[in-house]
């Protein structure tokens, strides 16, 4: 045998060292039931001296094995012990009378004979629990030649022990997964929070005096219009309010019910300059839900930004009821003759209408359009929260 | 009549400039604090018309130095200025008696004409405030029933300022006086303040002799 190897490669899974110490406990404790066994019927066996070597291998292998199993809790330990503790049992048949067994001695491996079961499930979860139990139960089996009750009863314990200790090993296993999973979104989730806090307290500090700054120098020059500052200040102010949403803004991972927070989602889609009011709690929408209703803003407000003129504002409002999600979007542009919608319709062209229409009908919602000429546009997106549930119609 | 300002911000550079400004323009920033514990002392020697309270501050947050102001010195209106975009912040400052919000990036006309107006005891509103007022009632309404829920007129006019119209505005689509409007934006603030029995069963008298009168 090599010595075991101690680097941290070594061992894939120290959540189950405890287990792997709990086998060693029951290897040595059993050992010593098996040197009682051995030491009271040395006299009655055929071939006393081949069984004091069997049990010189017992204990050889179990300090070996057991070393083994607590640096490494290696798959392949567990299959040498398996295959040795078989062959140590099986070798009753030639160090005991025939007679013996027969009348249901016991083995000479004891109870040690099941450390393999408990190590094959620890390394290779229920599976390996029930390969190593059958084999067990197999080569006691084969020693007795007889299906009594203690033969079943062994069979069971073995079995139960097996898959218990196979299926807690598993379990194990993938807790520690989620674990680490858990703490892998944690440290995100703090690395995102003080960056955040870093650009709060310097960058987003200086745009907003930038933005005043600017706004001073252009109020006490003249031209007003064309004053340096003016477009200095209105650069900052819209920089300024694309970081403060850049840092607030959710992850776009979905949430673990499959939900995402709407309102973060528009302040992604909305131009720096528009104004975004919503619930201090977050929205939460099945993704495909939010999707298409980002897609509906994000048309709407390049439709202002198209149509409504260049200093034209944009307002949006999302109101979150129990029943319903209500979306408003608003701009103070020239507004929509009426009418025209309809005949861009009916020229073929489905452009905002359709589109918008179209995404909002298929989300069993309704959308109505309020406008007319310098009167700007204001559309209302109702999404039931029943159908918006299911994300299909209703 | 000159407005005296406080102004509670913990960034120096931002501090001394709004300072700065604003005494350019006849604002008289009476003092400066830096954190929340030291805004509550120095508010309470000095008597401001008007503090203007920046929310994520060391010491005391702005909206517990806002609570603490409002309880000591009821004259003394506080304006959240602030560049967080946390709602919940905001929120809770409202609900502890800021009567108004802007954001850091308002230019310096917008800052001057909500000081005056804090003042005068109007609410100023923008239109995200206006959303989260909006969506704190609709909160209430399930969580907390028997709060003081917006009437159907206030919820209207919100609903309009967080779509970015102006009072002028919203009067002339509900044929409301100007004056209304603003008295429906202010009750919406006062109503999410009310916090125990006693300005319950207060501000219920006053609506009543409201109403007869």
């Amino acid at each position: 045998m090599t010595s075991a190897d101690v680097s941290p490669r070594a061992r894939a899974h120290p959540q189950l060292v405890p287990l792997w110490r709990g086998l060693v406990v029951y290897r040595v404790v059993t050992l010593v039931a098996a040197l009682v066994n051995a030491a009271r019927f040395a006299g009655e066996w055929a071939r006393p001296a081949l069984g004091v070597a069997v049990v010189a291998v017992m204990v050889a292998w179990t300090a070996v094995s057991s070393v083994r199993y607590l640096r490494r809790g290696d798959a392949g330990t567990a299959v040498a012990d398996l295959v040795i503790t078989a062959l140590a049992t099986a070798s009753t048949l030639l160090v005991d009378t025939p007679d013996r067994v027969a009348q249901g001695g016991s083995v000479i491996t004891t109870v040690w004979s099941a450390g393999p079961v408990l190590a094959m499930a620890i390394a290779l979860g229920w599976r390996g629990g029930l390969l190593g139990a059958v084999v067990t139960v197999g080569v006691l089996f084969g020693v007795r030649r007889a299906l009594d009750g203690d033969l079943l009863f062994d069979a069971q314990l073995l079995l139960i022990a097996g898959l218990a200790v196979g299926l807690a090993a598993d379990t194990m296993r993938r807790s520690v997964e989620q674990l680490r999973a858990a703490a892998a979104r944690e440290a995100a989730t703090a690395e995102r929070e003080r960056l955040a806090r870093d650009i709060h307290d310097g960058v987003l500090q200086v745009l907003a005096l930038v933005r005043r700054r600017g706004d001073e120098l252009a109020r006490t020059s003249t031209p007003h219009d064309t004053a340096p500052g003016l477009e200095l200040a209105r650069l900052a102010g819209e920089q300024e309010v694309a970081l403060r949403r850049l840092i607030t803004s959710a992850p776009p991972t979905p949430g673990p019910d499959g939900t995402v927070d709407l309102s973060s989602r528009l302040a992604g889609v909305l131009p720096a300059h528009a104004s975004l009011a919503v619930p201090a709690a977050p929205v939460l929408l099945p993704a495909t839900v939010v999707d298409e209703l980002a897609a509906v803003v994000r048309e709407g407000a390049g439709n202002a930004a198209a149509h409504a003129g260049a200093d034209a504002g944009l307002w949006v409002l999302v109101e979150d009821d129990p029943a319903a999600v209500t979306v408003s979007l608003r701009d103070d542009g020239v507004g929509i003759p009426d009418g025209r919608l309809d005949e861009a319709v009916a020229e073929g062209h489905l452009g905002v209408a359709g589109s918008m229409r179209g995404r909002v009908d298929a989300l069993g919602g309704t959308i109505t359009l309020q406008t007319g000429p310098g009167e700007g546009t204001e559309w209302e997106i109702v999404v039931p929260r029943s159908s918006a549930r299911s994300g299909r119609k209703p | 009549m000159t407005v005296r300002v406080m102004v509670v911000d913990d960034h120096p550079i931002w501090r001394e400039g709004v300072a700065r400004d604003l005494a350019e323009r006849e604002v008289d920033v009476v003092a400066t604090a830096p954190d929340g514990a030291a805004a509550v002392r120095i508010a309470k020697a000095v008597r401001p018309d008007v503090v203007l309270m920046d929310l994520q501050l060391p010491e005391l947050s702005g909206a517990q130095a806002t609570e603490r102001i409002r309880t000591a010195l009821p004259d003394t209106r506080v304006l959240v200025l602030s560049a967080s975009t946390e709602h919940g912040d905001v929120i809770e400052a409202v609900r502890a008696g800021a009567s108004g919000y802007l954001v850091k990036s308002a230019g310096m006309d917008e800052l001057v004409d909500a000081i005056t107006r804090t003042a005068a005891g109007q609410a100023v509103f923008s239109p995200g405030l206006a959303g989260l007022v909006l969506g704190e009632y609709r909160r209430r309404e399930t969580e907390a029933p028997d709060a003081p829920q917006l009437t159907p007129r206030e919820t209207e006019v919100l609903r309009l300022v967080a779509k970015g119209l102006t009072a002028r505005a919203i009067a002339a689509r509900l044929t409301l006086s100007h004056r209304t409007v603003e008295n429906h934006v202010q009750n919406s603030l006062r109503k999410l303040q009310l916090t125990n029995r006693v300005e319950l069963t207060r501000y219920a008298i006053e609506r009543g002799l409201d109403a007869d009168g």
